[in-house]
């Protein structure tokens, strides 16, 4: 009995030997051999128990849980087909290592080869040993990493690189692929185990996403074992070291997509789509491969070309869909793999001895390393499918499968023809390796004198001919019990009866067969020196996958490119457009699909006066917009237009307190701007060549106005859309009935602000404080630019006309401009201050409140400034903005408090009517005191604004000759000190 | 529901906020000789939040229990688990800030606290269930992004990324607001749960302009194409630890909310919303792929690659369902260390002046000048091109299989072909680094300061999107799922 749990450590033991193997000093040849070595011998020996129980016809599960949810369980199995293709992976693996070990040179860091190696190793064996899809998947894409590694591992080698690169690609890209066609597979079955797949066949083909879950399996399966249209990479490989070659290209790699195939045949199987797909990227694989591989001067190009044409044979027998066809597929595969591991060896000793792989420069070899020339004429023969080899027993088989195909006179009568020649081909190359190489003069002009290698790099070969031999002489006895294992677990109960025998008397595939090896004999010796005159193979030298693949990565790199010049900047103004454009696009999406339609309430009739009004604010906002780019005052004035018919509009619609208030704030803000607005630059006039702007220019600008007036549209229908809807029931219906009743007050704003909603009144007149303690300290080390710093043009206007007339002064005019304004701003100074107390103390009932308040009381400050210049205002008055600021905050906190004093919730307001003598009723309110805090503290924020920005008239300016003898001494300022 | 129960839901955000006031004033006085004290005291900060975190988390918590504030704010799994991800990021741009900004004499006290009110923004983003808990969360993290991405401002490279980002910000923020007006207007509430019971039924046309705005302003956040221009040229202007940041942290809150309205608030009305994220998803997948190639610049490489995978991400997002929102929160999971580990390495590299490097010629020959660094980079590179046996295979995994479940199959395979032209990319950095020759400008490790910091941090997150990561699915999946179903719990 063999423990299943084995199964776990035969797939850990090459990924051990991988880490292992790559901690090893960088010269450790040897001990990395080692490792490499025993790990592969341990794995097979581990393995081997189980075929006890897979020749039973049982299957081996070990299921570890762990995403259930996902239908996700480690699986690993093992049954006659993974057995057999573990056994190659670990066997073949096994020689590699040995030969690896007397190929490598002195100088190439081995530790790395032999990590890579394992680790790929043990990602093979996880395909094989997989019994959940996802999983295989999973080791498919690290097949490909782990390749990638192997062949860039003489990463100095431009091509090398290119080839691993390529490699990658172009296998993870099928690898992806594949994950999304298990992915549906899971979608069908409901399970990605392997079991319950492969027992739900009926339901994956009759289902409509069959198809499509077919094509993705098989884009994995082609790219990974070199199918036509994607075996391009294969050739490209070749730049890595020959055991990479031997390994990767015989057994394992390119063997994964063949596995795949077999192991799925039961399920795909059957169908046209699988017949048709499957059999033509065979069938035209089996005759590019063999085409190409005729013409080829590298050794390694040859088997190159001649494994993707095994391989379509391979795919072309599966996709025959007949039971005995995937007996051929399977042995063939076995048997492809043992000469192909041995021939790729001899190369690499032939490459390792003499220096060149060029078979033009090769010649009469066999005199000085006969054991490795008997070695792989005797490969090349079973490669050739001469009798008595393993490769004639399959050969046979398929000419066998291709006579029989279903499929009309047509592709019976072509597949016979074509698959003969595919063999005669075969033949052919087969022949050229073995012959230019080994027979003829000697060579003359070789890098090295060639000889034998060392005994043990030709142990491998040995054994893998040996096994060549022995299976082509006796297949039934030797290969016959673990192919028929393996062709039980794929087929079942379709498993055909057939027989392993060399000879099965004059039939007509033995027919085929002989005519192959004439054809191909007799074609190579007429051929044969044009054959070596020539550069590429004819007909399909047009069409070279690798340099079509390299140029569409260039053409997309250059287009992505393009794209990005074309779509992508970098400047703000295009992609704000962009932004604004999208916008109204995802706008208009819901438009064209839904349509426009406003609500059902009546609408008022609209009042011509209020009508004007309107045109007039829109006239100014857009005033405002344009002149934003050519003069600031004048936009900034347009602004205030706008907003002064904001207040009106509140006027209008009965919201007088609303109105007052944004009356207020409106003037704050113009004024402070306006005061900002000295110090900032001056706009340069636009200069252009011919004094107006290109029409480029004015294109632009039409296309932004044409934007803008998009965007506001848009915003405009989709608000009247809305505004004709029913509201929905809001909380302000509330506010309006409660206000009196609960706040004691009739301006229901007031009392929201003050008492119902008092602690968020509280939260921003704290921030109103700190925004204006964070403007004062920006602006308090602010220096204005020296462009600034000019006297306006009027002032010097002015100077210059006082210093010509008689009698004046330079600055006469500038002292006495504003005289009477500045007289009348005094003297209007208690009055307003007046005003803002009557509004704080009835902003209760009415139209005012603390906020209004306190604004207006701003506006007094400022004027005075504004009028009377700072240093003559901070002269009289004592502005003391920070304390201002300090006493609100407190203030309205202490007021909060004193609800808790009395056993309330904190700011909970206290409201009764008081009998003042001479005044009489008066309403008073806790709120009163809340709302006194607030007077103080807007009052103190903007005049603590209104400071910092006033104080930059008085400051020394930045960058100027030091010292300028009209500059007064800076004044102390509050808060600096 | 009790103040004090509303309180004690909202303890990692009152933690966080009270800290980083208390940090602010100690950054005023102190000035900015005390930045590595308020850092420290900041990550500490951070992780008493995540520990707060965990037990909602691990525990699954949902429900009506986990809402405070009358409906305001949900402290649900869902938000917890995001919000794990997003102190751990900000933690991460905690730790990287000091080697870079001290030697360009530019750390100031007032980046930990920054960092600390963008995640208290975060973490109200991921937790609103109302559309102006939304705002102030939303514009809370971004005003402190602003700053953030000006931060060096001596430097005009990065005050032109926080200046752009500053005004493209406040444009889509302003769009964001006016979805969110249409919505109430048409709804007639800012609750998610109300919201979802007005759009319940047949579609109002004026909740789908709501909706269609609302998603343009989150898209933006999320820098989902086709709203995603300002991404690479705020990625390399600002601070590469402050790249680093707004790859991660603040992707996870915008992508958590977007599936919070979503599914809440217009949950039954998932067809008239899901072909709109699915060409979010395709777009940004396309254009993060092909936009990749074109750079030259790693740190704009990084910024296409983290557009192409909120496309992804978007993938969970159009399933629209349990198991759409986990696969998400899967990737989302993998994508915060495996961006931070690359920002990292990044950081890593200076040349001879001991200036960053960032060129992506630059780092040919990294494996041989600097080996760990380079193996690090390496696998982020793997991993985002979702090649096994790097855990950024599984995220991608788990994406598909809900698309395919969800049997949108053409969803999965625009993605799959996108993300070969992305390994291409990916790979052609691996191969920059491992194949070519040195090109001489990166320096060998030396005693630079607060590597050894830099070199964990590189190191655990490295580990995480390593194969080991794997060992972590189990665990990740089930707080994933638990999270996704708490999400759908009162939806």
């Amino acid at each position: 009995m063999t423990d299943s749990r084995i199964l776990l450590l035969v797939l850990a033991l090459p990924f051990f030997g991988s880490l292992l193997s790559a901690l090893l000093p960088r010269t450790a040849r040897t001990a990395a051999g080692l490792v490499a070595g025993s790990v592969a011998v341990l794995a097979t020996a581990l393995l081997i128990p189980f075929y006890a129980p897979v020749a039973r016809g049982e299957i081996v599960r070990l299921e570890i849980g762990w995403l259930p949810t996902l239908g996700l369980d480690l699986v690993f199995r093992v049954d006659g087909l993974a057995w057999l293709f573990a056994m190659m992976v670990l066997v073949i693996g096994a020689l590699v290592v040995l030969y690896t070990r007397y190929y490598m040179a002195r100088e190439d860091p081995v530790p790395r080869f032999f990590s890579y190696l394992l680790a790929f190793m043990g990602s093979m064996l996880g395909i094989v040993l997989s019994g959940n899809l996802v999983q295989l998947a999973f080791f498919w894409e690290m097949t490909s990493l782990f390749s990638f590694l192997l062949i860039g591992y003489w990463y100095g080698n431009r091509a090398a690189r290119d080839g691993a690169r390529m490699a990658l690609i172009v296998t993870a890209t099928g690898g992806l692929c594949l994950l999304v066609g298990v992915l549906l597979i899971g979608r069908i079955v409901g399970s990605y185990d392997l079991d319950v797949v492969l027992a739900s066949g009926g339901t994956i083909r009759s289902s409509p996403l069959y198809l499509p879950a077919l094509i993705l399996v098989l884009l994995g399966a082609f790219t990974k074992s070199a199918q036509f249209p994607f075996h391009f990479w294969l050739p490209h490989a070749m730049a890595a070291p020959t055991p990479v070659s031997a390994y990767l290209h015989s057994a394992t790699m390119v063997k994964a997509g063949i596995f795949l195939m077999i192991r799925l045949w039961p399920i795909f199987a059957g169908t046209d789509a699988w017949y048709f797909i499957v059999s033509f990227a065979g069938l035209a694989t089996l005759l590019v491969g063999a085409w190409a591989a005729i013409f080829q001067h590298d050794l390694k190009g040859l088997l190159a070309y001649s494994t993707i044409s095994h391989l379509g044979l391979i795919t072309l027998l599966l996709g025959l869909s007949s039971p005995l066809a995937a007996v051929a597929a399977i042995f063939h595969t076995v048997n492809h793999a043992t000469f192909k591991a041995s021939l790729f060896m001899a190369a690499g000793i032939i490459d390792h001895e003499s220096g060149t792989r060029d078979m033009r420069r090769l010649s009469g070899l066999a005199r000085f390393m006969p054991f490795t020339a008997t070695l792989a004429m005797v490969a090349a023969a079973a490669m050739a499918g001469v009798p008595l080899l393993n490769g004639f027993i399959s050969k046979e088989m398929f000419l066998a499968e291709a006579l029989d195909a279903r499929g009309g006179p047509v592709i019976g009568f072509a597949l016979p023809v074509l698959a003969t020649l595919g063999a005669a081909f075969s033949v052919l190359y087969s022949l050229r390796f073995i012959h230019q190489t080994f027979f003829g003069p000697p060579p003359t002009d070789l890098p090295k004198v060639p000889h034998e290698p060392p005994g043990w790099m030709r142990r491998p070969i040995e054994i893998l001919v040996i096994a060549c031999l022995v299976v082509g002489i006796v297949p039934a006895a030797t290969i016959g019990p673990v192919l028929q294992s393996a062709v039980r677990s794929v087929l079942g109960a379709q498993t055909p009866t057939y027989s392993l025998a060399i000879w099965h008397g004059f039939s007509a595939p033995l027919l085929l067969s002989m005519i192959a090896l004439a054809t191909g004999t007799l074609a190579y010796f007429r051929f044969r020196d044009a054959l070596n005159r020539r550069a590429g193979p004819p007909v399909i030298a047009r069409f070279k996958g690798g340099r079509m693949f390299e140029r569409v990565l260039a053409d997309i790199v250059r287009r992505a490119r393009s794209l990005e010049g074309l779509f992508g900047t970098r400047r703000l103004q295009p992609q704000l457009r962009l932004l604004v454009c999208l916008a109204c696009l995802a706008g208009l999406l819901p438009f064209l699909q839904l349509g426009y339609a406003t609500g059902g309430l009546p609408v008022t009739p609209l009042d011509p006066a209020f009508a004007v009004i309107w045109i007039v604010g829109g006239i100014c906002a857009v005033g405002a917009a344009q002149q934003a780019k050519y003069h600031r005052l004048a936009s900034l004035v347009l602004m205030a237009g706008a907003g002064l018919v904001a207040c009106i509009s509140f006027v209008w619609l009965s919201a007088p307190d609303l109105a007052l208030t944004q009356l207020l704030v409106e003037t704050v803000t113009t004024v402070l701007l306006l005061l900002g607005l000295r110090w900032l630059p001056k706009r340069q006039p636009e200069v252009w060549p011919d004094d107006r702007p290109p029409a480029r220019v004015v294109f632009r600008r039409s296309a932004d106005l044409g934007i803008a007036i998009a965007a506001g549209l848009g915003a405009a229908l989709l608000a009247y859309a809305m505004l004709t809807r029913p509201l929905p029931d809001t909380i302000s219906r509330y506010f309006m009935e409660q206000a009196y009743p609960q706040g004691g007050g009739r301006n229901v704003v007031n009392v929201i602000l003050v008492d119902f909603r008092a602690f968020d009144t509280l939260g921003e007149i704290a921030v109103l404080a700190i925004v204006a303690l964070t403007i004062f300290s920006l602006l308090r080390r602010f220096r204005p630019a020296s462009e600034s710093i000019e006297p306006p043009v009027q002032q010097r206007m002015q100077d210059a006309a006082d210093l010509h007339a008689g009698g004046r002064r330079v600055g006469d005019t500038k002292k006495d401009y504003l005289l009477v304004p500045r007289i009348i701003m005094e003297w209007l100074f208690p009055v307003i201050f007046v005003f803002a107390i009557y509004l704080l103390v009835r902003g209760h009932d009415l139209p005012g409140g603390g906020f209004a308040a306190g604004v207006a009381m701003s506006i007094a400050i400022m004027l005075q400034y504004m009028a009377g210049g700072t240093r003559v205002v901070e002269s009289r008055l004592r502005i003391r903005p920070l304390r201002w600021i300090g006493a609100g905050l407190l203030l309205a906190v202490v007021t909060g408090v004193g609800a808790l004093a009395f056993g309330y919730p904190f700011l909970t307001s206290w409201f009764r009517y008081l009998e003042l003598p001479v005044i009489g009723k008066v309403p008073f309110g806790t709120a009163l005191f809340f709302d006194l805090g607030v007077f103080l503290l807007v009052v103190g924020a903007t005049a603590l604004m209104l400071v910092a920005i006033a104080h930059q008239s008085i400051r020394t300016p930045r960058a100027r000759t030091p010292a300028r003898p009209d500059v007064p001494p800076v004044i102390r300022e509050e808060g600096e000190d | 529901m009790d103040f004090s129960t509303s309180l004690a839901l909202i303890a990692p955000e009152l933690v966080l906020s009270l800290s980083g006031l208390v940090l602010l004033l100690v950054a005023a006085w102190a000035g900015d000789r005390s930045a590595r004290v308020v850092s420290v005291l900041a990550c500490v900060a951070l992780g008493a939040a995540f520990a707060l975190c965990i037990p909602v988390v691990s525990g699954g918590l949902a429900g009506p229990d986990r809402i405070a504030f009358d409906g305001q704010f949900r402290a649900d799994a869902f938000a917890s688990l995001a919000k794990l991800m997003i102190y751990a990021a900000s933690l991460a741009a905690l730790i990287l800030a000091p080697a870079f900004l001290e030697r360009i004499r530019s750390m100031r006290a007032e980046y930990p606290v920054l960092v600390l009110f963008s995640a208290v923004g975060m973490s109200i983003m991921v937790s609103a269930t109302d559309l102006l808990t939304l705002y102030i969360g939303l514009e809370m993290q971004s005003l402190a992004a602003y700053v953030l991405a000006s931060f060096v401002r001596d430097n005009t490279r990065s005050a032109e990324a926080g200046l752009k980002y500053f005004v493209l910000g406040s444009l889509a923020s302003g769009i964001l607001l006016f979805g969110m007006s249409l919505t109430y207007g048409f709804t007639g509430s800012t609750a998610f749960d109300a919201i979802g019971v007005a759009v319940s039924g047949e579609l109002n046309t004026g909740a789908l302009f709501g909706l269609v705005f609302v998603l343009a302003g989150l898209a933006f956040k999320i820098s989902a194409v086709p709203f995603h221009m300002w991404t690479p040229d705020v990625y390399e202007g600002a601070p590469t630890p402050v790249t680093a940041f707004f790859a991660s942290a603040p992707k996870v809150a915008a992508i958590a909310l977007l599936t919070r309205v979503l599914m809440e608030a217009f949950g039954g009305q998932v067809e008239a919303w899901r072909q709109i994220v699915v060409f979010l998803a395709l777009a940004s997948i396309v254009v993060g792929a092909l936009g990749a190639i074109g750079q030259d610049n790693v740190k704009r490489l990084l910024a296409y690659s983290s557009i192409n995978n909120v496309g992804f991400i978007l993938i969970g997002v159009a399933v629209a369902s349990t198991q759409g929102v986990s696969a998400m929160l899967v990737y989302l999971a993998i994508y915060v260390p495996m961006t931070i580990a690359g920002f990292v390495a990044v950081l890593m590299l200076r040349d001879g002046a001991g200036d960053p490097v960032e060129r992506i010629a630059d780092l040919s020959g990294l494996s041989r000048v600097r080996p760990a660094v380079a193996w690090c980079l390496m696998i982020v590179m793997f991993s985002l091109a979702g090649i096994p046996p790097m855990f950024g295979f599984w995220g991608k995994f788990v994406v598909f299989q809900a698309a395919v479940q969800a049997d949108m199959v053409v969803l999965a395979a625009i993605g799959i072909a996108a993300s070969v032209i992305g390994a291409f990319y990916y790979l052609k950095i691996v191969k920059v680094m491992f194949m070519d020759e040195p090109a001489g400008v990166i320096e060998p490790a030396g005693g630079q300061p607060g590597n050894a910091s830099l070199g964990a941090l590189l190191a655990i997150c490295t580990l995480m999107i390593s194969p080991f990561g794997f060992l972590a699915t189990g665990w990740l999946g089930a707080l994933a799922d638990r999270a996704a179903a708490s999400l759908l719990l009162l939806a």
